[in-house]
């Protein structure tokens, strides 16, 4: 096989490599047992919906992955995503989404908290329902 | 050999390139057992740190009677100081997640303003620099149902001295969406902006609130603190939401020209009382919210003992919010009896319209506030700042980042009875939270 060619594969493929790592999927679960609907999401993130019948919704943000989540999920900038809870406290006395580390954290968190919502970067397992796939 | 070396290379490159196209479909499918593997690995490491844990535990108390400490440290292994660094890693781990719980700590906020211009915020009378105010707010979650909000200001008076109020003081229950009962000190839910806006200026848009909302000790003319109970929740429909709210507490006093909302107390007089509906629309009207309020008060006042004036209000309002605008209109109707020596009834009016657009590098806006209050109604003629008046204003707010800005405002008052006179206002404010 020519050189050149050989090339031309060779960069293809570390091209899909590092294009394949940059599109990652953002999965939002709940506890088993919260079946909140996807178009809800951006109410829980933002506390405009603290309930699902008779449990407490508790979200959890995720640092690793909260860029991905503010602009796929809730459609708006960290600096928008901290005034809007900067509002909702000091008019409704709610406090933001505690802010986990990782993907490891949040499946945790999710898994021992009832009404636990959160975010990962990775499929999660069949221990909590995944409400979307972003 | 040179040729076989680099033909090495290719195939290598070649096999961590196919990884690159291939992994990904195959990760999913083995996340689990991935996470499971872990969770393995992570309880063997603790049960190890444990182990060494112990270890040394045991060691330090078999030497700690023929060795100096100092010495001890001087001369342990490199062993021990490894399961050193390990316990300490371990406990350092233990205080950090015990910190992230979500009961763990209060969080503390805050506001503060400083501004400057040929006239202050709230009083005509003074020019230059000010304090705005120094705003505390905390609201600590006590528990699944409890909460808790208390906002301490610090101001400063006409003479210059340094003033603390505690604006807000609220225990609640959450019972569910649908139902809070708080009880304390709040802001009295009529209209929209008394709620939405608090104390801490960096959240409204504008640089100061309208005039007659303005707060009692700054020269507003209506009840915007109550001290008693407070029933508020939200319905969520199918694309829209139902807030309500309803209210009781301590019938406000009338001293020294101002509000007095009796935080101790009442020891004459009645109660005041009343409610709020409102509906958020959803869909394409996404951010309107539409309402209704009303209150009825028995005010007592200073001039007269065992005089009481019946105030009755009645509200609509609008409010439009997005990430374009924020347009807010309010209007209000007073009726107001003197119980005392019954007469007829006294009208009153006012309300405010107010125009915003979020753009990219400001928000510019424009208001205008109208009052037109009825001087022979005790409620509005014992009030200092109970004239009527009219004000056209228009500003600039820039966001310097998402925890100051920047606040300028051209604004033409003109008081039309009681003492008439006109002045504009020139004011700059920078405001931040934290």
């Amino acid at each position: 096989m020519p050189h050149k060619y050989l090339n031309w594969i060779l960069l293809l493929l570390l091209a899909s490599n590092c294009s394949a790592a940059v599109a990652n999927d953002l999965y939002v679960a709940c506890h088993a047992g919260v079946p909140i609907a996807a178009a809800d999401l951006r109410d829980v993130f933002s506390g405009e919906r603290q309930y699902l019948q008779e449990v407490r919704l508790v979200p959890v943000d995720n640092l690793a992955a909260q860029p991905d989540f503010l602009l796929k999920v809730m459609k708006m900038n960290g600096v928008k995503y901290a005034t809007t809870w900067a509002k909702k406290s000091f008019r409704d006395g709610l406090n933001p989404p505690v802010t986990l580390a990782n993907d490891a954290a949040v499946l945790k968190f999710i898994r021992r908290t009832p009404g636990g919502c959160g975010y990962l970067s990775m499929q999660p397992p069949e221990s909590v329902i995944v409400i979307g796939k972003y | 050999m040179t040729h076989r070396i680099r033909s090495i290379a290719v195939w290598m490159i070649c096999c961590y390139g196919a990884y690159g196209v291939a992994g990904p479909a195959f990760s999913s499918e083995s996340q689990d057992q991935r996470i499971n593997v872990l969770e393995q690995k992570l309880d063997r490491s603790l049960k190890l740190i444990e182990e060494l844990s112990a270890r040394v535990r045991a060691f330090e108390t078999q030497h700690s009677n023929t060795v100096e400490p100092a010495a001890a440290a001087e001369n342990s292994p490199p062993e021990q100081q490894r399961l050193d660094s390990v316990q300490q890693q371990l406990t350092q781990l233990e205080d950090s997640n015990a910190s992230r719980g979500s009961g763990g700590g209060i969080p503390l906020h805050g506001f503060a303003d400083i501004g400057i211009g040929n006239h202050t915020a709230d009083r005509p009378n003074f020019k230059g620099a000010n304090i705005g105010a120094v705003d505390i707010f905390l609201n600590p979650q006590l528990g699944e149902h409890t909460r808790s909000l208390f906002e301490l200001t610090f101001e400063v008076d006409e003479h210059g001295a340094v003033q603390a109020d505690l604006e807000r003081a609220q225990i609640g229950y959450q019972f569910s969406e649908a139902a809070t009962v708080w009880i304390g000190r709040f802001h009295t839910p009529f209209g929209y902006y008394n709620t939405a806006f608090h104390h801490g200026q960096e959240i409204a848009t504008s640089l100061r609130r309208p005039r007659f909302l303005l707060f009692e000790d700054q020269g507003g003319v209506m009840p915007d603190h109550t001290v008693g109970a407070w029933l508020s929740g939200a319905e969520h429909l199918s694309i829209s939401k139902l807030t309500y709210d309803l209210f009781v507490g301590n019938g406000q006093a009338l001293s020294s020209g101002t509000i007095d909302q009796r935080n101790g107390g009442i020891d004459h007089g009645g109660a005041i009382y009343g409610g709020n509906l409102g509906y958020v629309f959803g869909d394409t009207l996404s951010g309107l919210k539409v309402g209704v309020s009303g209150f009825r008060a028995a005010v007592s006042d200073d001039r007269q003992p065992g005089r009481l004036t019946r105030v009755d209000n009645a509200g609509v309002y609008l409010a439009y919010d997005t990430d374009r605008f924020e347009h807010l209109a309010e209007y209000y109707r007073f009726s107001d009896h003197d119980l005392t020596y019954a007469g007829p009834a006294h009208h009153s009016s006012l309300g405010f319209l107010q125009l915003a657009w979020r753009l990219p590098l400001a928000t510019p806006y424009l208001r205008y506030e109208r009052a037109l209050l009825d001087q022979s109604d005790n409620f509005f003629a014992l009030q200092t700042n109970g004239m009527s008046y009219f004000r056209t204003a228009a500003g600039l707010r820039f966001d310097l980042d998402a925890w100051s800005a920047l606040k300028f405002e051209l604004a033409r008052t003109k008081n039309t009875d009681r003492l008439i006179e006109q002045w504009s206002d020139v004011m700059l404010d920078y405001t931040i939270r934290f």
